[in-house]
């Protein structure tokens, strides 16, 4: 190891003896698999083992890297990165295998490698994020370890759970927090495990967890009493719009819990933190420069970020995409700008309001609401809702019943909440809340 | 293709009527005004009958009418199945 690299491996490796638990084992970063990647490498992760490898390998080397999960990335994407000049590397499938076995002996993960298109120089310290591609093909966004780690200072011992897909914006967060910092320990969970995470949780005291509105509406609706038994410090959610309804029933869960929710994009980094309770951020912060802060701003009903924490090349005002309707005194963040208005026979409709009004429902565990092509007005609001399960609501109460509600029972809810154009008509009752990859379920 | 009968469509006009609190007359001769039964409920009506038969509907095949009846309703719809 040169000095340079000596250097750079104690200020990211700082967290190297924290704990990590892949796949029920638990191991340090030190005892992950010893990677050996050229620069630029595009590392396609099978397994979480391998992306946390190639994350350990980044913050020790400084190598050029882009990761992702394997199956975000198509055969066209494939070629468009050898054009771009990575080396495209699958690690943790057959070839992964080899390079554990092969870590000893010295052998190479590149072996198998496709070799660039283009062959040009590495940018040490470059990292690539892919976008999750909510709004088309995902795109490339440059970062590096240190504008992606935005937890800094002193923080109290944490143990984390990483329901993220590797390579995303958020699993980013949440390694380069463990990475960096001591006594800030991991808990991985693998796709195959995300339906019983909360038992995972439990049995390694996980007391800090992150995920998107989509991943604790389905393990609210799964199991409240498993969710109940994490011992959760610190909950927060991102990367999707956050209701209030969301927010009361995790509060209702964890009462004690201090629950965050965060504004934070692979464009523009963290932006918004609120720590109140409340969905939406305080109108007072538009539009307020401080040094080393973003400043939030709505033009147009967009809202616009300028962060010190964005990604390469996005310097200046960026506009997110995002809707923002403010409401008394809070600014809403609603959805995507263009997939959230419904023209309905020229009267203007946000999905994402009728959403709100759908999950505020007590017994609605989630909602998706989109515009239906229909004769005479263009489009109508319809819907799929999950129910919560039985027994969350009582016979005592009536705006809160036992029996889930029929579609009649919530175009009532809704007509009594919304315009008339925006109510939706048909409904579709679904038994499971759908989940991506992203832990978004595109809403 | 599946094809909705008079009386099935008509079974599920009832039903858009009831979800707003209304009744559906008897009397096809009903004027629609006076039902309460509006452009919401029509497009409506029309999605239903496409969920019903797994096929949408053509609303550009036929030529405009006046649509003022529960009658007209019924037959527009029982015509645009066969477009």
């Amino acid at each position: 190891m040169s000095v340079a690299t000596a250097h750079r491996a104690a200020a990211h490796l700082a967290g190297a003896d924290n704990r990590i638990v892949v796949d029920g084992t638990t191991l340090t970063w030190r005892d992950l698999p010893d990677l050996n990647l050229p620069g630029p490498a595009a590392v396609l992760a099978h397994s979480v083992r391998y992306a946390l490898a190639a994350a350990r390998h980044h913050a020790v080397h400084g190598t050029e890297l882009l990761l992702s999960t394997a199956s975000r990335v198509d055969a066209a994407m494939r070629d468009e990165l050898r054009d771009a000049g990575f080396t495209v590397l699958d690690a943790g499938a057959d070839i992964g295998v080899a390079a554990e076995a092969g870590a000893a002996a010295g052998a190479e993960l590149a072996a198998d490698a496709a070799l660039p298109a283009r062959p040009r120089p590495a940018d040490p310290g470059r990292l690539w994020l892919l976008t999750s591609g909510s709004t088309g093909r995902p795109k490339r966004v440059g970062h590096t370890l240190e504008s992606l780690t935005t937890v800094r200072g002193h923080q109290p011992g944490r143990t984390w759970l990483c329901p993220y897909a590797p390579g995303s914006y958020a699993w980013w967060q949440v390694v380069t927090l463990s990475l960096t910092q001591p006594g800030q320990h991991l808990v991985v969970v693998e796709p195959d495990q995300l339906d019983d995470w909360p038992a995972l949780a439990a049995a390694h005291g996980v007391d800090a967890a992150s995920g998107t509105p989509t991943f604790w509406r389905r393990a609210l609706h799964r199991d409240p009493t498993a969710l109940a038994r994490v011992p959760l410090r610190q909950l927060t959610l991102g990367g999707e719009p956050v209701d209030q309804a969301v927010l009361d029933r995790l509060r209702e869960v964890f009462p004690a819990t201090r629950i965050s929710w965060i504004y934070a994009s692979s464009e523009v980094g963290a932006a918004v933190v609120v720590h109140d309770g409340r969905a939406g951020f305080p109108v007072e912060w538009l539009d307020r420069a401080a040094p080393g802060r973003p400043t939030l701003g709505v033009r147009d009903g967009e809202l616009v970020v300028t962060s010190p924490y964005h990604g390469a090349g996005l310097e200046g005002p960026v506009h997110t995409g995002d809707r923002v309707e403010i409401v008394d005194d809070r600014v809403l963040i609603i959805g995507r700008l263009d997939s959230d208005e419904i023209n309905v026979g020229g009267s203007k409709v946000s999905a994402g309001l009728v959403r709100d009004a759908l999950t505020a429902h007590p017994r609605v565990a989630w909602a998706r609401v989109t515009g239906r092509r229909a004769p005479l007005l263009g489009h109508m609001v319809v819907a799929e809702v999950v129910p919560s399960p039985a027994g969350h609501g009582s016979a005592a109460d009536p705006a809160d019943p036992p029996e889930a509600p029929d579609e009649a029972a919530l175009v009532r809810w809704c007509a009594d909440r919304l315009p008339e154009y925006a109510v939706p008509r048909r409904i579709r009752v679904l038994t499971e809340i759908p989940v991506k990859e992203t832990l978004k379920s595109d809403v | 293709m599946k094809e909705l009968s008079r009386a099935q469509i008509r079974d599920l006009m009832g039903q858009v009527l009831k979800n707003q609190g209304k009744v559906l007359p008897d009397d096809d001769a009903a004027d629609l005004r006076e039902v309460g039964f509006r452009s919401l409920d029509f497009s409506e009506l029309a999605l239903r009958v496409e969920d019903e038969t797994g096929e949408e509907l053509n609303f550009d095949a036929p030529g405009l009418r006046r649509i003022a009846t529960v009658g007209d309703v019924l037959d527009f719809l029982v015509e645009l199945q066969r477009q």
